[in-house]
């Protein structure tokens, strides 16, 4: 027999649960399931075959999967090495500079993100672009442009998940008391050992949600690409649309949303599995 | 043990925070092996003083000794001294056995040798064996405390220093682990520099005692000499339940004891804002025939059994004196008017203001 309060939570727990059945999980079997269909069919009652995996393997796919994961870590290491030294000034500093700041890097992003990526890609156009421009116009110097290259999508993708690195660590270094970094450094680390001991487990929570929401946005960004990287590489869900809109074929599409979704899951879950929310929100 | 040895001088150590003085020049020997105390209200600057001889803190002015060697500017994690912290700073992230092992870990100590140092300093401050592999966020406060303590002692520091570090702790395990401390400090034959608010404590532990008010050390000996002769009347009242009488000059320009009226002996003729400083055992009650210096009646008011004697509070118009009956000693009924008295020989003048 359920008790009062077992009922009541079961049925608030109702609504979102059927939305994420119907919406979310229904939809993703449905991919999975079309993955296993001849390729360039569009119904569910052939019988499965593994053709379009085939083919994912030997037509290089491999590429775009590639260029986003390797997309996804840049990204993830690099704005979780600038967002350190922020996050640490952010959580030492008075109040009144921390709220300066926070709102000066939070702003941008209640801005469509391809208005933003619109401004970086004339900040960085050759000859014209602004800072070429204004380069040659000062020095006379012909600068070039890394437009339309894989490192103008990386700033980016660097440009717009800073902040969802910065505020989980600034978090989890906020849980970070002074005193255990004092008695470290009275015990005998250095600075070094200070981060490694100390700061590193303690702050681990805001550091992991923020590389795994870093990470998981940019396994999936197509934008970047699209107008700072022009095709110089293609990621892979850009990869996957086409195979869904140009090409209209959707079991090769679902083989790759399917690789992808396992991908992701190996990296996400072992790291899910170790971070302890409870700590993030005890303080 | 004769301590002469100086292991920590400072000389002249000033810190201002802004153009606030904590530490204003303040000039001190430790010596090898001694439980030195410093004593003071909150705010009188105490803190500052030992973080800077920890290393955390830098002296805007003045100098840090070790053993001769200036060391002012060498950082905590160079020094030779460990701190017990007043909210003990232990890692909650870690086990026991790894804040004990923190101080070794950091110098690349190896596994074994680690664990062998942390079971022998487990055995030192009384921590059961098993304790090694628990979470310190499940241990109680007084094992916590010994954690502290063990972790500190690791890396064999010539000096430990203790912020106040009993201060959240219940007052019978307080006054245990105060007796553990004395202990430890003979045990292990090291300096420990150790800072309070209550001289109570002080008194318990200490070798000598450093008494600091507004950053300054107004009072610097051992306990004995602190409690006997309290050299200002802050000191003297730091130092608990006393009877202050203060010194005034009548209208005919002779010195009397204000409110009781009699006259002052010579010894203690100090000028204004002086007192007469008498501890309660040292006020007796003055029963048939016998006699004291001075003498006279207050009204008994109540009275508080403090375990092997007894306190009466004793009122003459406004004032309270406290009186110490001995055990074998009758107490006498609130309302009773009783004759009390003391003589020179055990009273001690004090300098300063009521504050």
């Amino acid at each position: 027999m359920m008790t009062r309060e077992q009922r009541t939570g079961l049925a608030l727990m109702l609504p979102p649960a059927l939305l994420l059945v119907a919406g979310f999980l229904l939809p993703l079997l449905f991919v999975v399931y079309t993955s296993f269909m001849p390729p360039r069919t569009f119904g569910l009652a052939s019988p499965p075959t593994l053709e379009n995996y085939v083919t994912a393997v030997r037509e290089s796919y491999w590429r775009p999967f590639a260029w986003s994961i390797f997309f996804a870590t840049a990204t993830t290491i690099a704005t979780g090495l600038i967002s350190w030294p922020i996050a640490k000034a952010l959580v030492r500093s008075s109040r009144r500079f921390a709220v300066t700041v926070s709102v000066l890097i939070a702003v941008p992003v209640f801005i469509a993100e391809s208005v933003r990526l619109f401004g970086a890609h004339l900040f960085l156009m050759p000859r014209g672009g602004i800072l070429a421009g204004t380069i040659q116009y000062l020095l006379g110097l012909n600068i070039g442009s890394v437009l339309f290259t894989p490192v103008a999508t990386l700033l980016g993708l660097f440009y717009i998940y800073l902040p969802f690195a910065l505020f989980p660590m600034v978090l989890g270094l906020s849980l970070v008391p002074r005193d255990q970094l004092e008695a470290a450094q009275d015990l005998g680390a250095s600075p070094w050992q200070q981060v490694r001991y100390i700061e590193l487990p303690v702050a681990s929570p805001g550091i992991i949600i923020g590389s795994l929401l870093v990470f998981v946005l940019a396994l999936g960004a197509t934008t970047e690409a699209h107008i700072l990287g022009g095709q110089s590489a293609v990621p892979v869900v850009h990869a996957i649309e086409q195979r869904f809109n140009y090409a209209q074929d959707w079991p090769l599409g679902s083989a790759l949303a399917t690789v992808l979704c396992v991908i992701t899951a190996a990296l996400v879950f072992p790291l899910i599995s170790r971070l302890n929310i409870d700590r993030l929100f005890s303080r | 043990m004769t301590k002469t040895e100086t292991i920590l001088s400072l000389r002249n150590i000033s810190r201002t925070f802004g153009n606030k003085a904590a530490v204003k020049d303040v000039t001190l020997d430790i010596k090898e092996g001694e439980l030195f105390t410093i004593v003071g209200p909150s705010g009188s600057g105490k803190s500052t003083l030992i973080r800077m001889l920890a290393g955390l803190e830098t002296p805007s002015a003045g100098d840090i000794l070790l053993r001769g060697t200036r060391i002012n500017d060498m950082p905590a994690n160079r020094r030779p001294t460990c701190m017990v912290f007043q909210s003990l700073a232990l890692f909650n992230h870690m086990t026991v056995g790894e804040n004990i092992e923190f101080a070794l870990t950091v110098r690349g100590a190896d596994r074994k040798a680690r664990r062998e140092r942390a079971r022998e300093l487990m055995a030192l401050v009384r921590l059961p064996q098993e304790f090694y592999g628990k979470s310190v966020l499940r241990c109680s406060g007084g094992e916590r405390q010994r954690v502290a303590l063990a972790r500190a002692l690791a890396s064999d520091p010539d000096i430990l220093f203790f912020d106040e570090p009993l201060s959240a702790i219940d007052y019978r395990l307080r006054k245990i682990l105060e007796m553990e401390m004395k202990d430890l400090n003979r045990e292990t034959g090291k300096t420990f520099v150790y800072i309070t608010h209550s001289l109570e404590e002080a008194m318990v532990m200490s070798d000598r005692i450093a008494v600091m008010r507004d950053g300054e050390i107004v009072q610097l000996g051992d306990p004995l000499s602190i409690y006997n002769a309290p050299s200002t009347r802050f000191v003297a009242e730091f130092m608990g339940q006393v009877n202050l009488l203060p010194v005034a000059v009548d209208g005919s320009g002779s010195y009397v004891i204000e409110g009781i009226g009699a006259p002052v002996a010579q010894a203690f003729h100090a000028g204004p804002h002086s007192s007469i400083m008498l501890r309660p055992e040292r006020l007796r009650l003055l029963d048939k025939g016998r006699r004291a210096d001075v003498e006279f009646d207050a009204t008994c008011f109540n009275f508080y059994l403090l375990g092997s004697r007894t306190h009466i509070h004793l009122r003459r118009d406004e004032r309270t004196f406290i009186v110490e009956l001995s055990p074998d000693m009758a107490v006498p009924e609130p309302g009773a008017v009783v004759r009390v008295g003391f003589d020179w020989t055990d009273a001690v003048s004090v300098q300063g203001e009521a504050p």
